[in-house]
């Protein structure tokens, strides 16, 4: 097992999409939202939700990962933008804008196969509650 | 079964660690309810958070009532040690995980008699990232960082610095010894966190310890 900072938290999302899938359906992608304090790797992070899916009924499912960015605000021009890191230099040669980030870490979304497929194993559960599913 | 198979996208309103979430809730309510301060203490290995801790408790004996929860991958070495200046101290062995869990906080609050107790002290296990993003159920976080680990420590993790209500500086009596400018350390600090109290410290000095002994105290003593 990997210890990264990543392991634990697709460990936690699939016992969580585990739970939440509709019985018999085939998982296709999960999105979830992650905001930038969160520091996670995409690319660990797809690592990971393969390790951790691979034996399971999400195996092959497809991780979306909404990566909100940081939001640099300069204390000289006034400029604001995004940015992939914290520290950054303004265009116009301030070196101190001032980051913020969320650290949201939200399940968006799980996309799953329609009912009448051979994956129906345990068809007829019942569905998930708390949810409101859109057809595609 | 074809690619083309028809799917449903289900949209979903939680968060990914709603299930530690809500068991940190629920120690939370539990350790307010009992007027006990708890401060979840997160540090890189060898920053000196036992260390620190020792001296801690040796500065509240006769003033507080401590009991200590601490996390390691393997070991009881902290747990015996930090025994030496508390009778109420909980090693949690993580086997392989990397932070501590409120589910390990709750089961280890079991083996605690907390009517005896007015301040918990949670050592997390060693690592400045992951135990960032769990909640204990802690009513603060403490960030510790050494000046042997270098001044760039902060900068490289913002989530810590914004989300500690205080920081520690620890071993900064080797700071005559060490390529640790303290200016820059402060500096990006600040641009991530302006408001967070930083404290200069060293627990083989005792410099800085009773700023450190009166936060807590200050904490312990606030209603909640």
């Amino acid at each position: 097992m990997l210890v990264v900072h990543e392991f634990s938290i697709a460990d936690a999302l699939a016992a969580q999409i585990l739970r939440r899938a509709p019985a018999g359906r085939r998982v296709r992608e999960v999105e979830i939202r992650v905001g930038a304090l969160r520091g996670l790797e995409p690319e660990a992070m797809k690592m990971c939700w393969e390790a951790v899916t691979h034996d399971t009924a999400l195996a092959g499912s497809v991780l979306v990962m909404d990566m909100r960015p940081w939001s640099l605000a300069c204390p000289a021009c006034g400029r604001v933008w995004e940015s992939p890191v914290p520290f950054a230099e303004c265009s116009c040669g301030e070196v101190s804008p001032r980051p913020t980030a969320g650290d949201e870490l939200d399940l968006v979304s799980m996309t799953v196969d329609d009912d009448d497929d051979e994956v129906g194993a345990t068809a007829g559960g019942a569905p998930t509650t708390g949810v409101e599913a859109e057809a595609r | 079964m074809s690619d083309s198979a028809k799917s449903t996208r289900i949209p979903l309103v939680e968060r990914v660690l709603e299930a530690n979430d809500q068991l940190a809730e629920t120690v939370r309510a539990d350790l307010e309810r009992r007027g006990i301060f708890a401060v979840d203490i997160i540090g890189a290995p060898g920053s000196g958070k036992t260390a620190l801790l020792e001296a801690t408790l040796r500065a509240l004996k006769g003033r507080r009532h401590p009991a200590v929860l601490v996390g390691d991958l393997a070991t009881r070495r902290d747990g015996d040690r930090l025994a030496r200046w508390c009778d109420q101290v909980v090693q949690i062995s993580t086997g392989q995980g990397c932070h501590l869990e409120a589910g390990q906080v709750r089961d280890a609050l079991a083996q605690v008699d907390l009517s005896r107790v007015d301040l918990l002290l949670i050592e997390n296990v060693g690592n400045l990232i992951c135990p960032v993003g769990f909640d204990l159920g802690q009513a603060a976080k403490v960030g510790v960082f050494a000046v042997t680990d270098g001044d760039d420590k902060a900068a490289k993790h913002p989530y810590l610095v914004q989300a500690a209500d205080v920081l520690l500086l620890n071993k900064i009596d080797l700071l005559p010894y060490v390529p640790f400018d303290r200016s820059v350390f402060e500096a990006d600090v600040r641009l991530l966190n302006p408001t967070v109290p930083i404290l200069d410290v060293s627990s083989t000095t005792g410099a800085g310890l009773d700023a450190w002994v009166e936060w807590l105290e200050r904490g312990a003593a606030t209603p909640r």
